[in-house]
């Protein structure tokens, strides 16, 4: 049993407010290529209704259909005739999901190496001497300093750390 | 026209051979790209963004704030890069009270973002400059037959890519006509290539990848073009990744745009590093007379 959470949705639509113009057409998930190779199990439609009734707990608590299987191409986006911005919408929701539960582990390790290097992929001894051997400059990379102050200013510091422990 | 070079990190920190042709193609069009000091992450719009958009903007800002030398604005040799900081310009130019937010981060470092650096995919330059990139042209690529991938982030979405077609993209198949080759036309060409599905679903995003790979040898091209690491690697890597589990070797060597441009520039290949590809390109480039 579901819970209509209205809050949820005020803020789905406070972030993006396009979400109103749905109207359940599916033309996104006939696009989608995850939808066409999941048999529908991840079905961009259906988290759209889900976020305009505000079901919190299948969107984020058990996350069905899994929004974390969304390939990002966004055809839907394109494709939409109401000009709803789906992606968005899904990146709203996933936030939510970093923040008060689950998160494929490849997101998390990514965020910690930002944390720790301010870049995605640090630089191992064996790259910069291939760097060297083609001819490529030294990168300078950000100052820590600046990423970490940055880092806590907005709090992703402390949901990356806290799920590390 | 000059340009401050936005690298990223998948290309200068895993596929650094991409950056030498890139470098080296736009040597040769005489065009100058500037380094600059201390970016970041651009972050990541597959990655960062979608566990917080918050962090995404201002990181993002972070980085065009710094552009300040090249008049033509960043030029990016990776489209998660593009798509990520033309998106940052879109969001906060769209939303002031973003980017007053942002700034307010922004401050605590010393730094602040009008909003206003402009960002460019080095394929639109090269089109840009189709007529030089053509003068430039000293070995053409014949025989060269090409399933040219396009990758989403180049093209969409087209809201604030605003460069190309969507659905019907014509840039990097007239670039690959240009220099000689052949573009071939296949099934699922606009189709993503699966890599950021991988974070989340390994096995869904190899069967993107071999639907891709079939379509592209039923077309009977001999060979791979894209713009984008990410689909570089999907591309490249798994090939041997789908050899083991599914049984299927394509063996389609994979190229970046700008390898191709600079072979037909007449640049050597050991200088591109061409042997670092896993799928070696070396048999194909002997068969049609390119082995130097």
């Amino acid at each position: 049993m579901s819970v209509i959470n209205f809050d949820f949705r005020n803020e789905v639509l406070k972030h993006n407010a396009s979400l109103s113009y749905c109207y359940q057409c599916s033309t996104c998930s006939g696009g989608c290529p995850v939808a066409l190779l999941t048999e529908g199990m991840y079905n961009p439609r259906m988290i759209i209704e889900e976020a305009i009734l505000g079901l919190q707990d299948k969107l984020v608590d058990q996350q069905i259909p899994n929004v974390w299987l969304c390939s990002t191409c966004q055809k839907c986006v394109e494709l939409c005739p109401q000009r709803v911005e789906l992606t968005e919408i899904f990146t709203l929701i996933k936030n939510r999901c970093f923040e008060e539960s689950e998160v494929p582990p490849a997101f998390i390790s990514q965020g910690k190496a930002i944390v720790d290097n301010g870049v995605a992929i640090p630089y191992s001894n064996s790259i910069l001497s291939r760097r060297s051997k083609l001819g490529l400059p030294q990168v300078k990379t950000a100052p820590m300093e600046e990423i970490k102050q940055l880092l806590k200013e907005t709090n992703f510091e402390y949901h990356i750390t806290r799920r590390g422990e | 026209m000059d340009y401050d070079i936005f690298l990223g990190c998948v290309i200068p920190a895993r596929l650094p051979f991409l950056e030498a042709s890139s470098r080296k193609v736009f040597e040769t069009l005489g065009i100058k790209l500037n380094d600059v000091d201390g970016f970041s992450c651009c972050p990541d719009p597959t990655g960062i963004e979608l566990i917080d958009h918050k962090t995404w903007l201002t990181l993002g800002a972070r980085n065009l704030s710094l552009s300040k030398n090249g008049n033509g604005g960043i030029i990016s040799f990776c489209s998660g890069c593009v798509e990520t900081l033309k998106g940052v310009n879109y969001s906060l130019n769209k939303d002031p009270s973003l980017l007053e937010e942002v700034n307010e981060h922004l401050s605590k470092i010393g730094k602040n973002y009008d909003g206003k650096t402009g960002v460019k995919h080095f394929t639109q330059v090269l089109y840009e400059n189709l007529d030089k990139v053509k003068e430039k042209v000293v070995k053409p690529l014949t025989g060269f037959k090409v399933a040219v991938h396009y990758g989403c982030h180049y093209l969409r979405p087209s809201e604030f890519i605003q460069w190309d077609d969507p659905f019907n993209p014509y840039t990097i198949d007239e670039i690959v006509n240009a220099i000689g080759a052949e573009s071939i036309d296949y099934e699922n060409k606009i189709e993503c290539c699966g890599n950021p599905v991988d974070k989340s679903d390994g096995d869904l995003s190899l069967l993107m990848i071999e639907n891709k790979l079939k379509a592209i040898q039923n077309a009977g091209a001999n060979c791979v073009a894209l713009v984008c690491p990410a689909c570089y690697q999907q591309f490249d890597f798994n090939q041997r990744e789908l050899s083991k589990k599914e049984g299927v070797d394509f063996q389609i060597p994979v190229f970046y745009l700008s390898e191709l441009v600079a072979l037909a520039f007449g640049h050597k290949q050991e200088n591109l590093g061409l042997n670092f590809h896993r799928v070696r390109p070396k048999g194909l480039l002997e068969s049609l007379n390119f082995s130097n």
